[in-house]
């Protein structure tokens, strides 16, 4: 079973800080629900598991995520991912992300993602018609947590328009931008909820039907 | 001695003989609970198994960790091709010549093959230690395509094949290749195309289904260390071929081997072949020296065991311009799976496929089949039909439709203008069969005025000239004839053994009886039938008659229960059975009542002297003589033993017709009328034969209107639990309506021929016929299977009938 994503999400953080969280693999995994890195392997090699739960059903996938390239001056990353569940499931998945700038709102970005994911055993059997839908439904909720986390990182260095965002940020927030240097997590989910995949899930497909309706 | 003065009407009646709808003896036990199949054995000590299986469709095994699983309390072993190395288990034989993995070794082939076996307390540990065992594969090109898979570069999935050029059926000329088969005469077939004024061609897909049977497979493998006899008891519809092959292959003598089929919750095919969930089982149980039980869930049957159909057909006819056939082509690519698994007689690799010339005289034929290795399950076997059949009378039904549109023809008229005239019985066909009787015409004019056909096409014209209908109407029409009853030793065999069957029976001394069966019931009622016909044959009621089947070490060797052969063959053994001891019956009478033999007439129960009523020795009073006092130079006793070798296939025909409203909305096919009338010569049971048609044509609308198999591009099965896959329930249902003759086969001691899979293989091409109809007006000539309501509204919307 093989799903092709080709997805943009717009980012109210600026490009060099959505950059900087991308590099660290760890972070940015973190920020998928339910997945963990667990170990370095190498520079660009690392050991993580993806913990999946829908209703009564888990399924726990462990393996390896490469960084396969990461272009610095063009904001892009491609990772390959590769992971098996012991109840008879593999996946892999090949990720190319790039982060350009809004050209609009140099405060703003764009996330840019392309993945192919293949899924086999039991998995694609019981899961094939759903996969697109928890597919959206994962990123979506990976976007919010990616730009969350982001939106903690300090702006970088020498860049005015990083700067006043993060003071712009600040006065919305006194709080937060008061807080000492050291990111503070925000709060993620960490661990896909069956019933909230649902509950999109229907709300998606009535707004559809409405959507065709108007 | 004298019973009370019965007409021998009355005696006939109650001994509820052949046919009778005697009410099916199985039943009390089985509407009640009380059924004994495998997984209702326990044996104590006993262990249960559970299997590994593959994830993927195509893979080398890096590494197998059992380290985790084996931690767990309560698991005894876990094992993998490695472990059956040395006893040279890991591979085994396969029913067509080829071998197949009892466990992967090295490589996986398809999606769900059996990768190591964990052997544990209970059912519970034993799932859980399956989770526990840790493989790593690395991931091959997967193949699902046959026309792929003998394109020049493409993947090896045979790799334990390198260098094999000869197959069990001739040459291979690529390394997915399997074989090819040819049946009929090219050249005469070529030459009748070359001066056709008409011809016709389509292509046909025939999907891969599964026969999926209520009870999946299963045993209970028990070895006993200290005698060394080893007794299974296992859901197989062929318990004699898995005992000799269970001996094969482990070494153990036949005679310390015991199978046994308990009861059997339908078959269909698919219990036929030997599984590596067997063998692992049997091999587990001989290592640990304790009964060890497997029973495969729903999702494993129809994943792993054996599939039917599968076949890529391409048909052609010739034929003249006012509708006589002349030639028929036939090119198939059958889609085998990994390993060839076929349960056909050993010398047909694609079973009795040449029925393909069907119920017409077609004086010029020739068919070709080439087997294919894919990245699917082995199997291949036949599912409710004789060997192939069902794929053949799909593709001559269709092909004569094809035809019939093309020259503007009714259905009905073309095929009675190309039948086989009763008059040419016994007919040798294109192909070389003899068709042993048959009046199709007869059966053809009853249903055709049973439904009113003119009726319905004037309807059906009417609906076509109203733009606004909500409904397409189509009629299809079905004229089959099968070849049921393998078979004659001469030409069939499994794996060496002649597909002969067997019967055995005893009349106990107060003239009661048991016969004992090399067939095995699964479902067909063959305790009710088996006794009817020693009820007529003997005169002894049905009742006090009690059929054994499917235990080998009481029962006589015999080929098994599939492609209808119970009745054909079986039937037969028990008949001549029966007559050897009428006979010897004949002989103790004359004894008694003191006159010669050829002085004795046969009435329903009884032995009469000639002229003289009151005279008269019933079988009761013979068998007792028989242990009590038999005449000089007589063996004691009233038994019988008969092996029956068939000179010949039966050939059951029928009739079928459906009428099919399809909503132009939403592609939906209801099916309105169905009508079925069968011919499978003498009945035995006319309840048990409806039933029986009834469970065929059911099965057969599954097939038509549902069932499928599809995998995606990387291998995964993706309708492999009964969510996805249709299983037919009351609710969707149709009402079905049956209707017979009867043609007596002439080299049939009974003149019978078999029915249960007529309904199917006849059905299914009907449905079809009837799909296509209703869009035949608007030019179209095919459309392939599952007839689900999806496909057809795609169908709809691209010939523009969509509402």
């Amino acid at each position: 079973m093989e799903v092709k994503l080709d997805k943009q999400y717009p980012l109210d953080v600026d490009a060099a800080r959505a950059w900087a969280l991308l590099t660290d693999l760890k972070a940015t995994a973190n920020c998928m629900p339910g997945a963990e890195i667990t170990e370095q392997l190498s520079e660009t090699s690392f050991k993580g598991g993806v913990k999946v739960k829908v209703g009564p059903a888990v399924a726990q996938f462990g393996g390896t995520v490469d960084v396969i390239e990461a272009v610095a001056a063009e904001r892009k990353m491609v990772l390959r991912g590769k992971g098996a569940d012991k109840g008879g499931s593999s996946a892999s998945m090949d990720l190319t992300a790039i982060i350009t700038a809004d050209p609009a709102n140099p405060a703003h970005c764009i996330l840019n993602g392309q993945a192919a994911v293949i899924v086999n055993g039991k998995f694609a059997q019981f899961g094939g018609r759903m996969m697109v839908q928890v597919s959206d439904m994962l990123l979506a909720q990976f976007v919010e947590n990616f730009r969350q986390t982001a939106l903690t990182l300090p702006a970088a260095e020498g860049s005015p328009t990083a700067a006043a965002q993060v003071a712009g940020s600040a006065a919305a927030s006194v709080g937060d931008a008061a807080a000492p240097a050291a990111p503070k997590a925000p709060v993620v989910a960490r661990e896909i909820n069956g019933l909230a995949i649902f509950w999109a899930l229907v709300k998606s497909w009535f707004g559809g039907l409405l959507g065709k309706k108007a | 001695m004298n019973a009370p003065v019965l007409s021998a009407e009355a005696r006939e009646l109650a001994l509820a003989g052949m046919g009778a709808s005697r009410l099916r003896k199985e039943d009390a036990r089985f509407i009640q609970g009380k059924g004994n199949y495998v997984d209702d054995i326990k044996m104590p000590g006993m262990l249960h198994m559970d299997i590994v299986r593959s994830p993927i469709a195509h893979g080398r095994i890096v590494k197998i960790n059992k380290e985790a699983a084996l931690a767990i309390p309560g698991v005894h072993a876990v094992l993998t091709a490695d472990d059956l190395k040395p006893l040279k288990l890991h591979w085994m034989p396969t029913l067509a010549g080829d071998v197949a993995a009892v466990l992967a070794d090295e490589k996986v082939h398809f999606q769900m093959q059996e990768v190591a076996i964990v052997i544990a307390d209970d059912r519970y540990i034993a799932a859980d230690a399956v989770e526990a065992v840790e493989i790593e594969y690395e991931e091959l090109p997967v193949v699902l395509d046959p026309y792929a898979a003998l394109q020049p570069g493409a993947p090896v999935i045979r790799e334990d094949l390198a260098g094999k050029t000869e197959g069990a059926h001739g040459k291979r000329d690529h390394h997915n290749h399997i074989f090819t088969w040819d049946a009929g005469d090219k050249s005469a077939a070529d030459a009748a195309f070359d001066k056709a004024e008409v011809t016709v061609s389509q292509h046909m897909y025939y999907p891969r289904v599964h026969p999926c049977p209520l009870e999946t497979c299963g045993c209970v493998a028990s070895f006993d260390p200290i005698k060394g006899d080893l007794t299974t008891f296992i859901t197989s519809q062929a318990p004699h071929v898995v005992r000799t092959v269970v001996s094969m292959l482990s070494g153990i003598p036949e005679s310390k081997v015991r199978i046994v089929s308990p009861d059997i919750g339908g078959g269909f095919g698919n219990k036929v072949g030997i599984y590596p969930g067997y063998v692992c089982a049997i091999v587990a149980s001989i290592v640990l020296g304790r009964p060890v039980k497997w029973v495969e869930d729903r999702i494993e049957n129809i994943s792993s065991t054996a599939f039917a159909r599968d076949y890529h057909m391409d048909g052609e006819l010739a034929a003249t311009a006012d509708g006589k056939i002349t030639g028929l082509r036939v090119n198939v690519v059958a889609d085998h799976g990994a390993f060839d698994a076929c349960a056909d007689p050993t010398k047909f690799p694609a079973g009795m496929f040449h029925i393909v010339s069907g119920s017409y005289d077609i004086p010029a034929a020739h068919a070709s089949v080439k087997g294919v290795y894919t990245n699917k399950a082995p199997g291949g076997v036949a599912y409710r039909c004789s060997f192939r059949v069902t794929e053949a009378v799909y593709l001559i039904e269709r092909m004569v439709d094809v035809l019939a549109q093309k020259l503007g023809m009714d259905k009905a008229e073309i095929r009675a203008k190309n039948f086989v005239k009763k008059e040419q019985f016994p007919y040798t066909s294109a192909f070389g069969f003899e068709y042993d009787s048959g009046d199709y015409q007869t059966a053809l004019d009853k249903v055709l005025e049973a439904v009113d056909y003119k009726g319905l096409r004037a309807e059906q014209a009417a609906k076509r000239a109203d733009p606004n209908s909500p409904t397409l109407m189509g009629i299809g029409l079905v004229t089959f004839t099968e070849v049921v009853g393998a078979g004659p030793s001469k030409m069939c065999d499994i794996l060496g053994v002649g597909m002969f069957d067997s019967c055995e029976i005893r009349i106990h001394p107060t003239g009661s009886a048991i016969a004992r069966m090399g067939t095995i019931t699964q479902g067909q009622g063959h305790q009710t039938t088996y006794a009817q016909i020693i009820a007529t044959e003997l005169g002894i009621p049905s009742e006090v008659i009690q059929v054994e089947e499917g235990d080998t070490s009481t029962a006589p060797y015999g080929l098994g229960t599939y492609g209808s052969r119970s009745t054909p063959v079986a039937g037969a053994a028990i008949a001549l059975a029966a007559r050897k001891i009428h006979a010897k019956a004949r002989k103790i009478a004359a004894h008694m009542l003191e006159v010669n033999e050829n002085d004795l007439d046969w009435e329903v129960d009884r032995f009469k002297v000639k002229g003289d009523d009151s005279k008269f020795k019933t079988m009761a009073d013979v068998a007792w003589q028989a242990y009590h006092q038999p005449p000089d130079g007589l063996e004691p006793g009233l038994e019988a033993v008969h092996y029956y070798d068939p000179p010949n296939f039966t050939f059951p025909f029928g009739i079928y017709l459906c009428v099919v409203d399809i909503d132009r909305a939403t592609g939906e096919t209801k099916i309105r009328r169905f009508y079925a009338l069968d011919d499978c010569g003498t009945r035995i049971n006319p309840m048990i034969i409806d039933g029986q048609i009834h469970g065929g044509l059911t099965e057969g609308f599954a097939v038509a209107m549902g069932q499928q198999m599809p995998f995606d591009a990387q291998g995964n099965l993706l309708g492999n639990t009964l969510m996805d896959y249709f299983l037919p329930t009351f609710v969707e249902t149709p009402h079905w309506e049956t209707d017979h003759t009867v043609t007596p086969s002439p080299h049939h001691p009974l003149g019978a021929k078999g029915v249960a899979e007529s309904p199917h293989v006849g059905s299914i091409p009907t449905f079809t016929s009837a799909v296509v109809d209703a869009f035949s007006h608007l030019g179209v000539t095919h459309l392939d299977m599952p007839h689900n309501a999806f496909r057809t509204w795609k169908a709809l919307r691209e010939h523009g009938a969509a509402l």
